[in-house]
């Protein structure tokens, strides 16, 4: 109960540690757009507000992103190639209205957990969709280069290249990303030999972003349970709800860091308890290395390789050149 | 010591154990990057390589791309020596040369048995212009490959063009690596060019065989060794293999 009034509290001076902490950044409201900038933008998504919009039979984020991106998956090829030779396919598109889980047709889902506090039982919704890694591996290692971080830190696949191997998918450690196959430029190239369909995830409505409007899940939520801002803003005002909640963050070192940063009353390990990592419905383990974290000494090392060759070749023209000159030497005696 | 003509033994070295490290280096490294650069493709378990013994680690990305790291440090720290050292001995022998490409119209024709064979030099000039071309392939795959490496370490957000730029060279000149690569298996499978094999793997090559095909470089390096033009019996001779036997059709002497 008392951990209930605090969460109140917290949620009264939402708006106040809100100003004040855009007063003290100089960028207003969180809330108020940062549109069009390079500036490195964080979400927060306070599940100590999310009430999973229990009056509506979608949550309002959910409906707002679907609406959003409604048309972006074009006329799916029928029939679909089958890929050789192991014939594997997705197609969702025939189950578009499915919101319950990520699918290329639903880039946020509500999952709707029930925990065990202290011998009371609490639920706790919390949105999913992509975390948009601070070094990202399902960018930085896709082939084609057709995911990119964005310099304000939106992690967005460019579909116009993807071929849809969902490459990007088995590196994310919550497997975000959803493949819907028969659309797509492999189409156009060798389809049943090489790629396999488009993948989609959230962008963070970077084109809205740019169009000086807030992702359609922020501006869409009714108790403004997500907010954007800049990353110092987000930070702090994070720090800060947790804080007063007695709480809990997530986001800030999984994955080695995130820009969605989610403050909760309840532990994560608890939330995580209530998950069962299936196709579309991540977990929300608290450990998450970031993997390719155990090629970065190697990749260093590779950097450093030009500046190894010429040394080396310094060395042994140096050698050379002090054994010729020894012979010579020799051979004049 | 390249270049030292060993008549008793019938060999000219053509490669020192430097050079031979060199070249090994390059194509050991170049082959473990293109297939840990395939495996970074999402290829191994939709063509089921995952499931071929011993090759379980191809599905895992991580693993691909760690070993592809470690394979690039040889090659580029390989290739940066190559430049570096013989560009400071002032070796040039293997950079092409004016008339090269027609030079290597002749050779090429007369390997399918048109024409003849100009005498040549150390390397032939075909050798010469695809040893530009490779260059050039490697250098783009190493800039592209930095780069992406210094995407992947410090700068996930680097500029989208530069990103794809990189990504779209290392993808081309990765396939291009790739044919040239198959240029030169293909050029080891024609008969003339048999005894140089030996050359690369022990650094030497038949005497007899140099003095027909090479003559321009035994003339460069006889004088200074100042050693007779015949030193050795026909019958001390080692024998010579019957599929690397030269029909000279130019018996002059």
């Amino acid at each position: 109960m008392s951990r209930q009034s605090k969460f109140q509290i917290g949620r009264r001076s939402f708006l106040k540690i809100t100003a004040g902490a855009a007063i003290i950044s100089g960028v207003g409201l969180p809330k108020k757009s940062f549109a069009g900038t390079d500036e490195q933008l964080s979400t927060l998504i306070d599940l100590s507000l999310c009430d999973g919009c229990a009056d509506r039979k979608v949550p309002a984020c959910v409906s707002a992103c679907k609406t959003i991106n409604k048309d972006k998956i074009p006329q799916v090829a029928q029939p679909i190639p089958i890929p050789w030779p192991r014939k594997t396919i997705e197609d969702w598109s025939k189950k578009r209205e499915v919101f319950k889980r990520l699918t290329p047709y639903n880039f946020i889902y509500v999952h709707k957990a029930e925990v065990n506090m202290a011998g009371q039982k609490k639920t706790v919704f919390v949105p999913r969709r992509c975390m948009h890694c601070d070094n990202p591996a399902c960018a930085t290692i896709c082939p084609f280069s057709a995911n990119h971080k964005n310099k304000n830190g939106a992690v967005v696949i460019d579909q116009s290249i993807c071929f849809g191997g969902a490459k990007c998918r088995d590196v994310c450690p919550w497997e975000i990303p959803q493949r819907q196959s028969g659309v797509g430029i492999y189409l156009h190239i060798l389809p049943e030999y090489m790629g396999n369909g488009v993948m989609y995830k959230c962008d963070l409505c970077v084109e809205r972003l740019a169009a000086n409007k807030l992702p359609g899940c922020v501006e869409a939520c009714p108790r403004e349970a997500l907010l954007i801002g800049t990353r110092s803003a987000i930070e702090k005002m994070a720090g800060s709800r947790a804080g007063r909640m007695n709480g809990y963050i997530y986001g800030k070192t999984q994955n080695g860091g995130t820009s969605t940063l989610y403050v909760s009353p309840v532990p994560f390990e608890e939330i995580n308890k209530t998950m069962t990592k299936k196709p579309g419905q991540p977990d929300m383990k608290v450990e998450v290395q970031r993997r390719m974290a155990r090629t970065d000494s190697m990749g260093k090392a590779a950097l450093a390789a030009p500046v190894l060759g010429i040394a080396a070749a310094g060395v042994a023209g140096a050698w050379n050149w002090l054994s010729h000159r020894k012979d010579k030497t020799g051979k004049e005696e | 010591m390249t270049g030292k003509i060993l008549p008793e033994k019938n060999l000219v070295v053509r490669h020192s154990a430097l050079e031979l490290i060199e070249h090994w280096a390059i194509a050991i490294s170049g082959l473990v990057l293109f297939l840990t650069g395939m495996f970074e493709l999402p290829m191994s378990k939709r063509y089921y390589i995952v499931n071929i013994p011993g090759l379980g680690w191809s599905a895992d990305y991580m693993t691909s791309l760690y070993i592809h790291y470690a394979a690039a440090i040889v090659f580029t720290a390989a290739a940066m020596f190559h430049v570096f050292y013989h560009g400071l001995r002032g070796e040039k022998g293997l950079l092409p040369r004016k008339g090269d490409f027609s030079e290597s119209i002749t050779v090429i024709k007369s390997l399918f048995g048109f024409g003849e064979e100009p005498p040549m030099n150390k390397y032939l000039p075909e050798q010469r212009l695809a040893y530009a071309g490779m260059a050039f392939v490697i250098l783009m795959l190493i800039i592209s490959g930095l780069v992406k490496t210094y995407k992947n370490l410090y700068a996930p957000d680097m500029s989208l063009t530069v990103v794809l730029w990189a990504t779209w060279i290392h993808n081309i000149f990765f396939i291009l690596f790739f044919l040239a690569f198959l240029a030169h298996m293909a050029a080891i499978l024609l008969r003339p060019n048999w005894p140089m094999v030996r050359g690369i793997f022990t650094g030497k090559v038949r005497l007899d065989y140099a003095r027909h095909r090479h003559p321009l470089w035994i003339d460069d390096i006889e004088p200074a060794q100042e050693i007779p033009l015949v030193v050795v019996e026909e019958t001390q001779a080692p024998p010579v293999p019957e599929d690397e036997k030269i029909i000279d059709n130019n018996k002059e002497e």
